[in-house]
């Protein structure tokens, strides 16, 4: 294959004059060279019994979801075979970064996956500050930890109370929703926006934080002492960890094979996590422990999130504790200069990462390859042993958006 | 199961008064931008188009602003926050019946989504109103749309739409439903005769509430 550089994202590939060749997107431009041979797949056998169906599921599903269509094939109650139509919500975000100012592109960045906005805004700005050779301050990489981990927290307790939600335990479902609401809440208070939106830019932060961190301090201490309590009654509520022990088992091999990231990974027992393999921004000054589990099923990955709640409240007070004793500048000027770099961070979903190309200043290029794409591959293959009504059990383990897979 | 009931007891009401009641909104909570006081403005501040200047006039248009203050922050003295829930007092006096409501995601960031859903947790419970999701558009009153509409999602929003039996409104929810915002698809106003607009990148789920009552009153 023609290698074209880094930055080369291939559209589409169709015959030409017999020919089989490709076309890329690469600095903006469409190029057109020789195909790479295609890889030898075996055709999807077609599925055949007695009174098997086939099942659309979406894109308008029961319940506020996002769009997306799961095909299940079926015999009635066990999944035999299912695949994600993904696509329906494709809004070209990339394309809409090219000819932005590069503060102006943070406010697409953030609205690609808008669940963990605080995520991709970061990798973006990362990506533009290595392109033109400057760092954000101290002070805004502890800022930027703080809002991520925040973000990290409503991302978990969201996957928490939709699995309680699904077991019908009302209480649980109710108390989850609460400290979501809280913690979102303490986002807004922070930055004016639920979603942390409008903070980071390219070269740091906007602003400071407005409440003052005291307050961060008690919602944590008190947030602690519920979570410990939810959590050891989650667990042993038999009704709940019976939908989740052994449902969607995805072995360590087969997580490995497709490039699976985030808790997805974790929870077969991958020790994976951008914030500690490569570490960023203020990440690189504090401590984190990977939290795994081995099992691979539902249950593991909800037991990943709950510890990684845990030390999400941990790496917040060490930031706090940052934030109090130093301050310092927020912003630095971003020079109206060329360049290219990747910029990566770790969102809820898993780990994120951006290819920012600029030209005097202005985005001549961007892509973005998200958590959900890759870990969405693996979707399809979690149903090895189990039926329909785990469904939702498995889907909310996996705590995907199809915003970050369409963009 | 009885130190579940037990804790949730224990937690107290945390449910919001609105909109019976006024009520302090949480801090940091954004309403839309209001234009205020005079002095010269440059179009350009605005990411989205949303402000307009004519022969000195600053309008700025609601439904594409993202509320990202960046107006309030360049022009202190010509745009600010409206930081103070809206009551609609009157509109929940008319109310007489329950609503059903269904949700079509046309191509939204997802965090429309969340905002919806908080709907029903214990801060806002809007059943406590008559306020009820349905599965199903037959039985549905409302359709909350969010996100700008692509191309794949037309034909099922159309079609949802289509088997809702009348009286039947239609909310936009999010900029990008009002207006495509910053995604750069058209807005919802493409494809249905929208009813109300809610605004906002995502709107807080009170403003979703104070959109599906405008609503009702309309359905009433």
């Amino acid at each position: 294959m023609t290698r074209l550089g880094e930055g080369a994202r291939l559209v589409t590939t169709h015959r030409r004059g017999g020919e089989p060749v490709a076309t890329y997107a690469y600095r903006g431009q469409l190029v057109t060279v020789p195909a790479p041979p295609a890889p030898a797949v075996p055709a999807a056998l077609p599925l055949q019994g007695q009174d098997v169906f086939t099942l659309p599921y979406g894109p308008v599903r029961s319940g506020v979801f996002e769009a997306v269509q799961f095909v299940i094939e079926t015999g009635g109650e066990d999944v035999s075979r299912l695949s994600t139509r993904l696509g329906f919500k494709h809004r070209g975000m990339e394309a809409r970064l090219r000819g932005l100012d590069a503060d102006r592109g943070a406010y697409v960045a953030e609205r690609i996956a808008g669940i963990a906005s605080v995520a991709y805004a970061t990798a973006y700005a990362q990506a533009v500050e290595r392109a033109l050779g400057v760092e954000a301050p101290p002070r805004a990489q502890r800022w930027r930890v703080v809002y991520a981990e925040l973000e990290r927290i409503a991302n978990h307790l969201d996957v928490l109370a939709k699995e309680a939600e699904t077991a019908a335990l009302a209480v649980a479902t109710a108390r989850f929703n609460i400290h979501k609401e809280n913690v979102l809440r303490l986002q807004a208070a922070f930055t004016g926006s639920r979603f942390a939106r409008g903070v980071i830019v390219p070269g740091g932060v906007r602003a400071d934080g407005r409440v003052d961190l005291d307050a961060l301090l008690r919602v944590l201490d008190a947030f602690d002492g519920d979570l410990r309590h939810d959590r050891r009654m989650f667990l042993a509520t038999g009704s709940q960890a019976d939908r989740l022990v052994g449902t969607g088992v995805l072995p360590r091999e087969l997580v490995e094979r497709f490039g699976g990231v985030g808790p997805v990974a974790r929870g077969s027992g991958i020790s994976t996590d951008a914030r500690h393999e490569r570490p960023y921004g203020d990440y690189r000054r504090l401590g984190l422990e990977v939290i795994t589990e081995e099992a691979g099923d539902a249950m593991a990955r909800v037991l990943v999130r709950f510890g990684e709640l845990s030390e999400s409240v941990r790496i917040l007070r060490q930031a706090i504790d940052h934030l109090r004793r130093r301050n310092g500048e927020l912003r630095v000027a971003l020079p109206d200069a060329s360049g290219a770099a990747y910029g990566w961070a770790e969102a809820p979903q898993g780990e994120v990462v951006v290819w920012v190309e600029l030209d005097g200043g202005t985005i001549a290029d961007a892509h973005f390859a998200t958590p959900d794409t890759r870990n969405w591959a693996l979707f399809e293959h979690a149903f090895p042993s189990d039926v329909l009504t785990d469904f939702a059990f498995i889907e909310h383990s996996f705590g995907l958006t199809p915003a970050g897979a369409d963009r | 199961m009885l130190e579940w009931v037990y804790r949730g007891l224990r937690r107290g009401r945390v449910t919001t008064g609105y909109p019976h009641r006024d009520e302090e909104p949480f801090l940091g909570f954004r309403g839309h931008v209001d234009v205020i006081g005079d002095g010269p403005v440059s179009e350009s501040v605005c990411p989205t188009g949303a402000i307009t200047v004519q022969a000195g006039d600053v309008a700025l248009d609601r439904r594409r602003c993202i509320m990202c203050g960046e107006c309030v922050a360049r022009y202190p003295e010509r745009f600010a926050f409206h930081s103070t829930y809206e009551t609609a007092e009157g509109v929940v006096r008319e109310r007489r019946r329950s609503v059903h409501v269904r949700h079509v995601d046309a191509g939204s960031d997802g965090a429309e989504e969340w905002e919806i859903q908080a709907l029903t947790n214990p801060y806002y419970d809007v059943q406590r109103l008559g306020i009820f999701f349905t599965a199903s558009p037959r039985h549905a009153d409302i359709l909350l749309v969010t996100g700008g509409v692509t191309e794949p999602m037309r034909e099922p929003l159309l079609r949802t739409w289509a088997v809702m039996p009348a009286p039947k409104a239609v909310v936009a929810v999010g900029t990008d439903a009002c207006s495509g915002g910053l995604s750069g698809l058209p807005g919802v106003g493409s494809v249905l005769d929208v009813d109300v607009h809610v605004p906002g990148s995502p709107p807080s789920p009170i403003a979703i509430l104070h959109g599906i009552l405008l609503a009702m009153k309309g359905l009433a």
